[in-house]
């Protein structure tokens, strides 16, 4: 379990401090691969020894609107959370919406042996597993000396 | 060994027991959160990814509310991490809440990793139309 986290995030409030920037400063141009900052959902990958485990962190979807596939070795996960409170009334005041609404997608670039045969999603408190095989010619193998 | 050096051991002692006494300081993630206020009451829903209702904690202490979580998410044994935007399993943040709400009468409910707290306000608080009558 703890595996699933590396140690303690010092960057998390720079994190949340250069999203807002992001937002209030938006279109400046960034680079093509650093989804990092106010990506959504954000995503956990590891390995064991016979898949490759990939956890987003997608609270408040609904799991029919989930899009999981695999083509050409990328794995996307795409969907929409719809807005918790969509019937905001004339005497509704927001005094924070920070939480993220529409349609997302995100892509994961699957190492070769990954087997697209064997996928297996899974939606729980607010979390996507997504377990993908490893092809068997890939997996460890104690060779033993003669 | 002079005077000097007796001084700076002397406080090294007291940072090492300082330390000692103070329980680790646990770094933890602010969840994002909406919060929306009518005429009722406030209505607060906070992120909390991995959050199963056992391992949250909500508390109004001192006029202020707190929300604490963990986040566990099932993975197989022998699992190495290799790419990680979430690096943290404990969510907590707190908010102060004014006397015109209820504290009492906080409802709290988590489905999906979503928290909503809805925060009424008291009674003698609410907007109220006051009737004009003629006679």
């Amino acid at each position: 379990m703890s595996d699933l986290y590396s140690g303690t995030d010092l960057f998390s409030e720079f994190d949340r401090l250069q999203r807002q920037m992001e937002s209030l400063f938006g279109g400046l141009p960034s680079s093509l691969r650093s989804s990092r900052f106010g990506a959504f959902p954000q995503i956990n990958i590891g390995t064991t020894d016979d898949s490759i485990e990939i956890v987003a962190f997608a609270p408040g979807v609904d799991v029919a609107s989930f899009d999981v596939a695999i083509d050409k070795g990328l794995l996307t996960i795409s969907g929409e959370r719809r807005p918790a409170q969509s019937d905001a009334g004339d005497d509704t005041r927001t005094y924070a919406r920070e939480r993220f609404t529409g349609t997302f997608r995100r892509a994961i670039e699957l190492p070769q042996n990954a087997d697209p045969d064997k996928v297996q999603a899974r939606y729980a408190n607010g979390c996507l597993s997504v377990s993908v095989g490893k092809r068997e010619s890939s997996k460890p193998k104690a060779i033993t000396v003669q | 060994m002079n005077d000097k050096t007796q001084i700076a051991e002397r406080d090294q002692e007291a940072i090492a027991r300082h330390e000692g006494n103070q329980p680790a300081r646990r770094m933890t993630l602010t969840p994002a959160v909406d919060v929306f206020e009518d005429s009722q009451g406030i209505t607060l829903w906070a992120d909390l990814p991995g959050v199963a209702k056992e391992k949250l904690d909500v508390k109004v202490h001192d006029g202020n509310l707190y929300i604490e979580a963990e986040a566990v998410v099932p993975t197989p044994a022998g699992l190495r991490l290799q790419h990680a935007e979430i690096r943290e399993p404990r969510f907590a943040r707190a908010f102060s809440l004014s006397a015109d709400f209820d504290r009492s009468k906080i409802f709290a409910n988590l489905q999906n990793g979503v928290l909503k707290l809805t925060i009424p306000r008291r009674d003698e608080a609410r907007p109220r139309q006051i009737e004009v009558q003629t006679n």
